[in-house]
């Protein structure tokens, strides 16, 4: 248990508002999006500095506590629960907007800015920044950089990773770390930005960003296909990639998901259709045309029930908005939403559906399915209620098995998500024990004693201790 | 999990009034919510946000935790500004479930001796009897004077704000007689008749602003309804609900559900966003108390003006050109409560010769909140502030809203920082549209 003169020091460091511990803001800094995991901290910190941040680890060293660093806590896979309880950093409060470079298209912010608030801030530059992450009202840049988040613009234009030029923040060591530039190209060496990248916060605490920024598109259509049968949508997205058509958005959702979304935004989503497809195609006015053109043909020919092109922006905006209230909408007809992150190569798309739908009936589950359908990207979501044991062993049977013929299809069993607690067993079994060690030797390097978001990925020590669900979260106090 | 496996868990609740447990675990904490929160964007602490304050919830219902004095300070430092129901897609009702921690607090923090006379005095005698209310109003300023010295004196049980006396006096509009005792029974159609209806008359809208409910019932009237005011409703109990006294609350629904149902009227008009909010949650509130098909029945009869007007059309014809620009402001119980944006909106533009200016974040709220504004009156100010530099960025004539609490609060800033505009219901900008016969 943390002593009363760490607080009184860090209070010190960092001012009264920066440092919680009352037991009613550690109950709600435990927790992000991902059901059944909530562990309370010892204490929360909100530096506002990195000169704060490197104090405030200073006394989690002495303390013995681990740290683990937190955004707006809109992750899917555990990664900003304190697991070993501890100290968790937030960085919501290092939040301004540093540089918009206009002669070199790149934009610094600290870690806690808002993903939507540099979107903005670089559009009234006539700029671009493109990952967009369904979460991106609320989720923070330092998170996105973590978790490498992706989004509805993927399939085009690429994901969080695709944008990191410069990454500033303090290693495990408390030495501060500045890895790549605005240089275009960089190849100095390891690659640590990359690392740093995805790593989910087992390596470092980033605190900014220098991000790439491109032109905005000039023109978009978007197109609004219904089908009768999901495998059918499957083979749509198959056909209009090798039909060499990059949409910028191509995303799917299900009749469960129509169904839910709908009672949220109410805006005429067709209820009785088995799915539909969101396909937005952009860049400048000529190709966008022949391409829009190209996608109808094709939803033609594989026979989509009904095609439609969006009246203008404001109908476009509203049905990009609609996509992204899916997961949380699906969370209206269940207590628990449980959320997968499969991700296969597109041409297995049809099948996959169609594993999803069998696993379903197999395991007696309400299965809502959604997601970025372009990138191989599904969130086949199992609709249940954690107070029914006998339903979430069948839910994780269900994962069980569809992760298995991922795996052989040579997909990944996280598209954007993360391991952090959810997926440290499914991890292993896609890359292997030799895969994990490597990582292990990495985490190694960076963080010997192992203090940075201890828990995450793979299990440091003694893989046979399991995790503590909800009900049984480490109190401290 | 022995505990969590039952339906309906109370745990660290006490039995009457306990938030359901399927209301709290229905949110997945996606934390869509956070950036529609005010409180959340004062303090930056996440349980002062609709999320933590629901897992806050939850953490009593699974005892997890007491009802501590920290649960009941979020449960009244939310705005009940429903703006987090809004932005919920997974349907969980953040402000609901804190208004019923509210009257949680009082049973787990019972007011001392004064402060419960105090509560009652305002509560259970002065509000529910609209007689009283007005009486008392009648030799107003004499009456404001000794009714702010008698809550001076007990100020501290009341836990206000520390400027707020100072802010209470200044928000107070410049009071005419009140409506009630001046309206007639029934006030006939104009022209064409279309239907007739009943009248809600709240209580802050007779006090304070009978010009406007003046105008309500003139426009009603000229837009072809009979409008039928019965003098004995009561309160509607919002305050009630709002201050955790759902008990006073039920009664008072029972008795305006009764009184208007046995009106022959089409529907229930109401003026006041804050009023139809909460005629609106009669269902609920009095849910296994009423029979059912009446509670449906009355539930189905009640529209706030400007939903009612665009539901039966605006009769536009003969309607005067008011040259003026105007923004609108949205009352957090019409557009968050009730989910009406659009209709006052049409409203406006429907006005021969005004000109709509949109404001950015219009449906953020003002901070006036019932008595939250009198509680917090530091942090009222501050979202108060974010309002009026949006307002002021519009350049309009008038500030239109629809609800009393943001009109004296909207009011009263404008004054202070003396800014051109004035605030105009809704309705009275239509009046000044209205020919007077």
């Amino acid at each position: 248990m943390i002593s009363k003169t760490a607080i009184d020091h860090l209070v010190e460091k960092l001012g009264n508002e920066n440092v919680l511990h009352e037991k009613e803001d550690l109950l709600t800094l435990g927790y992000d999006s991902t059901p059944g995991v909530h562990h309370l901290p010892e204490v929360v910190v909100y530096p506002t500095s990195s000169e704060q941040l490197i104090a405030a680890m200073e006394i989690a060293q002495r303390e013995g506590l681990p740290l683990t660093p937190r955004g707006s806590g809109t992750g899917l896979s555990g990664g900003s629960v304190p697991v070993r309880g501890g100290m968790v950093v937030t960085l919501t409060r290092m939040n301004r907007i540093l540089e918009i470079d206009e002669e070199n298209l790149t934009a610094t912010a600290e870690a806690g800015v808002i993903t939507l608030d540099l979107f903005n801030a670089v559009a009234e530059k006539g700029l671009f920044y493109p990952p967009d992450p369904g979460s991106q009202k609320i989720s923070t840049l330092g998170g996105n950089v973590a978790e490498n988040a992706g989004g509805l613009r993927g399939l085009k234009y690429g994901v969080t990773r695709d944008y990191v030029m410069q990454l500033k923040g303090v290693l495990p060591d408390r030495s501060l770390i500045a890895t790549g530039g605005k240089s275009v190209k960089d190849v100095a060496g390891y690659g640590f930005k990359d690392l740093l990248v995805g790593s989910e916060g087992t390596l470092g605490i980033i605190t900014e960003i220098t991000v790439k920024l491109i032109p905005p598109p000039q023109d978009k259509r978007t197109i609004l296909a219904y089908f009768n049968d999901v495998r059918t949508a499957g083979e749509a997205v198959s056909r209009i990639i090798a039909a060499k058509i990059i949409p910028s958005t191509m995303e799917i959702m299900d009749r469960a998901t129509i169904n839910c979304v709908e009672d949220y935004v109410k805006i005429g989503l067709p209820r009785e259709m088995a799915a539909l497809l969101l396909i937005e195609v952009d860049g400048h006015p000529a190709p966008v045309a022949e391409e829009a053109d190209g996608v109808r043909r094709i939803l033609e020919q594989v026979k989509a029930a009904e095609v439609h092109v969006a009246k203008d922006a404001d109908h476009a905006a509203s049905l990009a908005a609609a996509r992204r209230t899916a997961l949380s909408a699906l969370a209206r007809v269940s207590p628990t939403t449980l959320l997968e992150d499969a991700t296969v190569p597109r041409s297995r798309l049809a099948e996959t559906f169609g594993e999803i739908e069998r696993l379903g009936g197999k395991y007696k589950l309400k299965v809502g399915t959604f997601g970025h359908a372009g990138d191989g990207n599904l969130h086949p979501t199992v609709l249940c209620d954690e107070r029914d044991h006998d339903e979430m062993e069948r839910a994780h049977a269900f994962y069980n098995e569809l992760y298995e013929k991922v795996l052989a299809w040579g997909g990944t069993v996280s598209g954007e998500h993360g391991i952090g607690l959810a997926k440290k067993e499914y991890l292993a079994r896609q890359v292997g024990p030799g895969g994990v060690q490597v990582m292990k030797r990495i985490k190694q390097a960076f963080d010997p004693e192992g203090i940075l978001n201890p828990g995450k990925i793979f299990e440091e020590k003694d893989p046979g201790t399991k995790q503590h669900v909800e009900e049984g979260f480490r109190v401290s106090h | 999990m022995s505990a969590t496996d039952k339906k309906n868990l109370q745990g660290n609740f006490k039995p009457q009034d306990a938030p359901q447990y399927a209301d709290v675990l229905q949110c997945m904490r996606c934390g869509f919510c956070l950036p529609t929160c005010p409180t959340y964007a004062l303090t930056g602490r996440e349980r002062s946000n609709p999320r933590g304050r629901v897992a806050l919830a939850r953490a009593v219902a699974e005892e997890k935790l007491e009802f501590t004095p920290a649960v009941m300070e979020e449960a009244f430092f939310c705005l009940d500004c429903r703006a987090c129901t809004t932005a919920c897609p997974s349907g969980v009702r953040a402000g609901e479930v804190m208004e019923i921690c509210r009257s949680q607090a009082h049973a787990f923090y019972p007011l001392g001796k004064v402060g419960k006379a105090f509560r009652e005095f305002v509560l259970e005698k002065m509000v529910v009897s609209p007689d009283r209310l007005e009486k008392s109003m009648i030799p107003t300023r004499l009456y404001q004077r000794l009714g702010i010295q008698w809550l001076v004196r007990h100020l501290r049980v009341l836990k206000l704000g520390p400027d707020w006396m100072e802010k209470a006096e200044g928000m107070l509009p410049d009071l005419e007689k009140p409506l009630r005792p001046q309206l007639p029974d029934v006030v006939p159609a104009k022209g064409e008749k279309r239907g007739r209806v009943g009248f809600f008359l709240g209580c802050v809208m007779t006090l304070m602003y009978p010009n406007v409910s003046r105008n309500t019932v003139r426009v009603l009237a000229h837009q072809g309804f009979d409008v039928v005011t019965p003098k004995e409703t009561k309160c509607c109990g919002a305050p009630h609900l709002s201050e955790g006294d759902r008990e006073t609350a039920r009664q008072l629904a029972q008795f305006n559900l009764d009184l208007f149902l046995a009106k022959d009227i089409d529907y229930i008009v109401t003026d006041c966003a804050g009023c139809g909010a909460a005629l609106k949650e009669y269902e609920e509130m009095l849910e296994g108390r009423a029979e059912q098909d009446k509670l449906a029945l009355f539930r189905s009869k009640i529209r706030d003006i400007s939903e009612f007007l665009v539901e039966v059309g605006l009769r536009t014809e003969g309607l005067k050109e008011v040259r003026t620009s105007v923004t609108y402001h949205e009352p957090c119980h019409l557009c968050h409560a009730q989910g009406i944006s659009k209709q006052p909106r049409e409203i406006i533009r429907k006005i021969p010769g005004v000109e709509l200016r949109e404001m950015n974040e219009s449906s953020w709220c003002c901070g006036s909140a019932a008595t939250w504004g009198l509680k917090y009156s530091d942090d009222s100010k501050k979202v108060l502030d974010r309002k009026l530099d949006n307002v002021a960025a519009t350049g309009a004539d008038y500030l239109v809203t629809g609800n009393p609490g943001c009109h004296l609060q909207l009011a009263w800033g404008l004054r202070e920082r003396e800014m051109p505009q004035s605030v105009l219901h809704l309705i009275e900008l239509l009046g000044r549209a209205t020919p007077e016969d």
